[in-house]
């Protein structure tokens, strides 16, 4: 919890690691971050913002929306919301499987 | 000594029924050398260890609430490190600056893992040093085929110690010692007491012993072990009557279980790999008994050491720099998975199949 503001959430989760890039600012990796998952889940018509940089909040288009705070809990909130798996395994499966 | 708060390396010693686990630490922790350890047993054993500290530890399971049995949380064991800390703080027990947790034969080690990182008071104080699987060398093969608790906690372990290996002869000792390198490639192989001559395989005794259960994984010892994971998986190559072939899951005895170990040349993007892994332990983990590998990050001459265990993912450790580049020329990330009727191909097609989609939006 963020002890200024009173913000839940942030907490240690392995997905909130930054990189140690040069000149990395933890802010904006997290932004990108928010921006990647949204092209997985837009197709969905589900999306993910930032909250504060403590969180994320997953909304969908009825107006349902869930406040996450790592990405683990991102695609489980997800899928309850569309009450059908997101299988890594069989997404993008019109990709090239060779980048 | 210090009685800071500081973190507290915690060795965690598990392994099946009758596997020699109160043997072991009643060999290692005797005499002066252990004074400074504490050891936490989740049941009472007739060693005598007088001069160490025993907590008992019932097992006692508390869901959470996404219902997960290997995220469930062992309330006793938590409260039980807690207390142990507080009363070292307190000055109440001698103070101690490593702690050894024993489970009972039957424990598999991820809801064990899974307290120890989710706790916000116990991963405040201990850190999970490495976890030992004893082997026994005498019923492993009728323990793996009859006990699926077994195979949990050998492909959880990052160290491997194979127990009793007088009461066998040494082809037997090899060939468990060779297929249990191919069930945990990340593990290291080694063999209790100092009999006779497997050739290649460590002998650890005594005090070594000690240094062994101690000892943090090194990530030169784990390029080493994936470089050996790689010559596996690229070369055929009959080991000790066991064939693992180009491309193909070894031979592993337990028909469903493959181990690989999947290499991506260029560095990775960390935000896309995260949302690659993320979702993939969150529909899969139940699948994904092990992954352990040191990752080449776009942008960072620093690699990262990740390590997870079913759903649970330690820590991302970023290590100051690459080991000497004879071991892994040009970088590469290597992951060594242990799955469960998941295919090396699908997991590789599937992330490249991310990386394609979603690296479009970065640049």
């Amino acid at each position: 919890m963020c002890g200024m503001c009173g913000l839940l959430g942030g907490g240690n989760h392995w997905s909130n690691t930054t990189a140690p890039v040069a000149g990395a600012n933890p802010r904006r990796q997290r932004l990108i971050q928010a921006a990647l998952a949204n092209r997985v889940l837009v197709p969905f018509r589900l999306k993910l913002d930032d909250f504060h940089g403590q969180s994320f909040v997953l909304s969908s288009p009825t107006g349902a929306s869930e406040l996450v705070s790592d990405f683990a809990q991102v695609w489980r909130a997800a899928e309850r919301m569309l009450g059908h798996p997101l299988d890594p395994l069989t997404l993008f499966i019109d990709e090239p499987a060779t980048p | 000594m210090s009685l800071s708060y500081d973190i507290l390396p915690l060795t965690l010693v598990t392994g099946f029924l009758g596997s020699g686990k109160s043997t072991l630490l009643a060999d290692v922790l005797r005499g002066d050398a252990a004074q400074d350890t504490a050891v936490l047993v989740n049941e009472f054993g007739d060693v005598g260890l007088d001069h160490l500290l025993i907590g008992e530890v019932n097992a006692r399971t508390v869901l959470l609430d996404n219902g997960c049995v290997c995220c469930s949380i062992r309330g006793e064991l938590k409260d039980a490190l807690a207390a142990l800390f507080s009363q070292r703080a307190r000055g109440e027990v001698p103070p101690f600056t490593r702690v050894v947790l024993e489970t009972t034969g039957l424990a598999t080690p991820a809801p064990i893992v899974a307290t120890l990182l989710a706790d916000p008071v116990i991963r405040s104080h201990y850190a999970l040093n490495a976890t030992i699987t004893v082997v026994d060398a005498v019923n492993a093969a009728e323990q793996r085929a009859r006990h699926p608790e077994w195979l949990a906690q050998v492909t959880a372990a990052d160290r491997l110690l194979i127990s009793k290996p007088d009461l066998v002869d040494e082809t037997r000792l090899t060939e468990l010692a060779a297929s249990l390198a191919a069930l945990n490639p990340a593990a290291e192989i080694l063999i209790r007491g100092d009999v006779s001559s497997a050739k290649g395989i460590d002998r650890h005794a005594g005090r070594a012993l000690l240094d062994m259960l101690f000892a943090s994984a090194s990530s030169i010892d784990l390029i080493g072990r994936l470089g050996r994971a790689q010559r596996l998986a690229n070369e055929d190559m009959t080991m000790n009557g066991l064939l693992a072939h180009r491309g193909e899951r070894y031979s592993t005895g337990a028909a469903s279980i493959q181990s690989f170990c999947m290499r991506i040349d260029a560095p990775i993007d960390w935000q896309v790999f995260t949302i690659w892994f993320t979702m993939l332990l969150n529909r899969h983990g139940d699948k994904i008994l092990r992954v352990k590998g040191l990752l080449s990050i776009a942008g960072s001459d620093q690699p990262a050491l990740l390590h997870a265990v079913q759903h649970l993912v330690h820590p991302v450790l970023h290590l100051d720099a690459w080991p000497s580049a004879s071991l892994n020329p040009g970088r590469r990330s290597q992951l060594v998975f242990i799955t469960e009727g998941l295919s090396r191909d699908a997991i590789e097609t599937s992330y490249a199949r991310f990386q394609h989609h979603l690296e479009e939006a970065v640049h």
